[in-house]
């Protein structure tokens, strides 16, 4: 299936449109998740209610992407806002929106911490295996022998460890309400799904909701157009698993856990 | 094992101000470096994990800079010259590793970068990060910091900050901005040796020879007491330390303040636009001097107080608002110099400005 | 396309300041003083902040198309900095000749990965910034070395110079170091660049037989 295939072609109706086009690099990701997710916010009718963290890094362009009440906060930080927000004003929805650098690196507390308190929020992160904003240095995620500005001679996974696995992290540290999932900009419609199921997870008061997505940065890859897709159709997948890894009702990870409620 | 020499003899050479940065690292055999990725620091990680390896040196880049302040204090403790960069919100984050490395006297070494602030800013420039970095984190600010203005010193001076730690065991920073890390001018690099610039060794605080408590006293650091008064001996007795040898690690660049009626204070990159300015300000006859304190701390006390006890005005010049002139008052406290602003926080300052600002005050 | 000759598409990539964007800006100018429409494009994404931004206007006004961000456009965002702009993406596409400043190093030079059309564009070379006094390609060896790591190069221009402190002797001892690095790899010093007064005492040829470009230097005005 090809990427026009995959893709609606209108704007979701909470994207705000005199910021468009917006600011991300041609081929990037980050628009593909923004759109999946604005779907997914017109689809539950909560424009009304949700509100938008973004992290610094790339993820800092959608600041203004939605005509939704955003925050741009701190390196890290968008998840403990988000979660201060959600305790603050339980009827808002949270969404806590962050790169792989964010939210497994400089942030990765915050997301241990809010799964194993089973925060009532969203994160969504975007995974595309390296700092994009400041120039393409490693990150939690960086493929075994990946070049990058700080791994000039690839990853060395005996130096430096192997690709972070977030949600699997995530399932295993969260309790049964949590959903937990791997969506890809390659398959649109699943993670339109995904995105739209770990949000009406946090409507639900089930717990916390937490969507890893692989995507790509043909700009630090220095890839064109069939590169990349062959990154995120073929490459990425052998590292990080497609697919929903824990949903609502399913038994805990945690051995003796008590049941919910 | 002996490390080849990374820079034989002198070279002129003509380089970016974070290359500079990693080159001076190495000739000051620093072993390892711990880091994370931030504008306008990066390169300084870029140059050091290509060059590193060709000399036998080390590179860690870890999840946040909490964790790249905490392993540098760790390869300190295990007696190699550790050292880490960064900028902005992540000096706020070193804010911790820093306040503990005065609180055991280990001799880290931190580049600084300063970026726009406050938050995360611009990624572009400032001398915004002059409080932090001087006086940061809940201590006393036992700290030595280099301000630098040009390539040259930039690369002398992160030689000296290493030296400086590891002879006086406090914490040391280069404080540089983002103009000077991605500036492109020429220097001489060189071999410190062939300048007769001995490289004072580091030395392991743990793992020495034998087995603690038989052959030698374990080493055990603290940085919690019971009572006030174990607290107040043991910061009372850095204190005098610091008060001791700040004289000798104070410096400071003074020019025609002998008759000046006012003096151009500035530090960092913004000190060349002063020297510039004074100096064409002289040419028109003006009777304005130049003082540029180098070291933010400790404050070249004693000299600023000379020239404060005998200029009625000061024009302090900074990319900040003010941070450099409230340890000037601090430092001439009792002195009835008047102390002027040329603030411009986040912004460079050209000679012009400066010229016009002394000419609009000297009318 | 005016007259008889080719198209020209040149990529300028080499070490970090080594002088790509002073080198492609007077190549860009050089050949539309010729009349000849030039398109000067900013592929400078690995670490902008010399760019060619700032000079967006003033390089428009004398005649050239330039393909590159304003700083307002990408400043105020925090980090921003690294964003391909999508119309620099086809600018290979474009008619007339193209100029290409390229971002530095290895991962600069696989930013020509991201141009439509540069696997298989018939005219396109590639040519090496070098200075001397940039340790990185500071000898022969160190050149040659540097080369492999690049992939394709078909060309080197020696741009050695020590900013305000350059002297004709550095400039034809880079000549030297060029030469004998030319040799060893097969691959021809195509032009040796220097500040217009300089290149005045050098002559049309340097010591080396090289052809030289006078340059102006319009890149210390253009920092962010």
């Amino acid at each position: 299936m090809s990427l026009a295939q995959t893709i609606e072609l209108a704007m979701p109706r909470c994207w705000r449109v005199d910021t468009k086009p917006h600011k991300f690099c041609p081929g990037c990701g980050h628009g593909l998740v923004l759109k999946a997710l604005g779907y997914a916010i017109d689809e539950l009718g909560i424009q009304d209610r949700a509100v938008f963290g973004c992290d610094i890094g790339c993820s800092l362009l959608s600041w203004d992407f939605f005509n939704l009440d955003t925050i741009q906060t701190h390196h890290g930080r968008t998840t403990p806002v988000i979660t201060g927000i959600k305790r603050a004003n339980p009827k808002l929805i949270g969404i806590a929106y962050m790169g792989d650098g964010g939210g497994y690196a400089i942030g990765s507390q915050h997301l241990v911490n809010a799964a194993a308190r089973d925060e009532k929020i969203t994160v969504i992160l975007v995974n595309n295996t390296q700092y994009g904003m400041t120039g393409g240095q490693m990150a939690p995620t960086t493929l075994p022998g990946q070049k990058t500005e700080t791994t000039p001679y690839g990853r060395d996974p005996e130096k430096t460890g192997f690709p972070f696995q977030g949600p699997e992290m995530v399932a295993a540290i969260s309790r049964a309400g949590a959903y937990v999932a791997r969506g890809t900009v390659a398959n649109f419609r699943q993670l339109q799904r995904f995105l739209k199921r770990a949000l009406e997870n946090q409507m639900a008061g089930n717990g916390f909701s937490f969507v890893e997505v692989i995507s790509a940065c043909p700009t630090n890859w220095r890839t064109n157009a069939e590169e990349t897709w062959n990154m995120i159709e073929h490459v990425l997948p052998q590292y990080f698993k497609v697919g929903e890894i824990k949903v609502p009702g399913a038994p805990a990870a945690q051995e003796g856990e008590k049941k919910d409620g | 094992m002996p490390k080849d020499k990374p820079i034989e003899g002198e070279k002129r050479v003509f380089m970016t101000g974070n290359e500079v940065v990693a080159w001076a690292a190495l000739a000051a055999d620093a072993d390892i470096m711990f880091g994370y990725p931030i504008t306008p620091q990066n390169e300084i990680m870029h140059y050091w994990t290509r060059l590193a390896p060709k000399f036998g040196r080390d590179f860690l880049q870890t999840e946040d800079e909490l964790s790249a302040g905490f392993t540098t204090l760790g390869g300190v403790l295990a007696g190699r010259k550790a050292f880490t960069a960064t900028a902005g919100p992540g000096n706020t984050l070193m804010q911790e590793p820093m306040s503990m490395a005065e609180a055991m006297r280990l001799p880290m070494v931190a580049i600084i970068t300063q970026r726009g602030g406050p938050s995360t800013g611009t990624v572009i420039y400032s001398q915004q990060e002059v409080t932090m970095t001087t006086l940061g984190g809940n201590g006393e600010g036992m700290r030595i910091v280099y301000s630098t203005a040009t390539h040259q010193e930039l690369f002398d001076y992160t030689i000296k900050a290493f030296n400086a730690a590891w002879k006086y065991r406090f914490p040391t920073f280069v404080l540089g901005d983002g103009y000077q890390s991605k500036m492109r001018e020429s220097l001489t690099i060189y071999d410190p040796a062939e300048r007769g610039i001995a490289i004072v060794p580091p030395e392991p605080y743990f793992g020495k020879p034998g087995v603690p408590g038989v052959d030698r006293p374990p080493s055990q650091l603290r940085n919690t007491y019971n009572m006030e008064e174990e607290l107040y001996e043991v910061v009372e007795h850095y204190l005098e330390d610091y008060a001791k040898v700040a004289p000798e690690v104070a410096e400071y660049h003074a020019h025609y303040v002998d008759d000046a009626d006012l003096v151009v204070v500035a530090h960092g990159v913004v000190a060349r636009a002063a020297l510039m300015a004074v100096k064409e300000l002289r040419e028109d006859g003006y009777k304005v001097g130049y003082f540029r304190p180098v070291t933010l701390r400790p404050l070249p006390e004693k000299e600023l107080r000379e020239v404060a006890g005998r200029t009625k005005k000061f024009l302090v010049a900074e990319s900040a608002n003010g941070q450099l002139a409230r340890l000037l008052k601090e430092g001439a406290y009792g002195c009835t110099t008047e102390m002027l602003p040329l603030f411009r926080p986040g912004m460079g300052i050209t000679p012009e400005e400066v010229i016009a600002e002394a000419k609009k005050i000297l009318g | 396309m005016t007259g008889d000759s080719a198209r020209i598409v040149e990529a300028y990539t080499g070490e970090y300041a080594s002088g790509k964007s002073e080198v492609a800006i007077n190549r860009a100018l050089g050949l539309a003083r010729e009349g000849r429409p030039v398109t000067l494009v900013d592929l400078d994404i690995v670490e902008p902040c010399y760019t060619l931004r700032p000079l967006k206007k003033t390089l428009a006004a004398k005649g050239i198309t330039v393909l590159a961000w304003e700083t307002g456009q990408v400043g105020g965002l925090g980090e921003t900095g690294n964003i391909l702009r999508a119309e620099n993406r086809w600018a290979l596409k474009r008619p007339g000749d193209v100029v290409l400043d390229v971002g530095y190093g290895v991962e600069g030079a696989k930013t020509l990965n991201l141009l439509e059309g540069a696997g298989t564009d018939p005219d396109l070379r590639v040519l090496l910034v070098i200075n001397i006094a940039r340790p990185m390609t500071g000898s022969v060896e160190d050149i040659l070395v540097y080369i492999k790591q690049m992939g394709r190069v078909d060309g080197l221009i020696n741009n050695t110079h020590l900013g305000d402190e350059t002297s004709v002797e550095i400039i034809q001892q880079g000549a030297r170091v060029l030469a004998e690095a030319a040799r060893r790899s097969g691959i021809p010093v195509v032009a040796t660049t220097a500040v217009r007064e300089l290149a005045a005492l050098i002559g049309p040829k340097d010591c080396r037989g090289h052809p030289v470009r006078a340059i102006d230097r319009y890149m210390p005005g253009a920092f962010w």
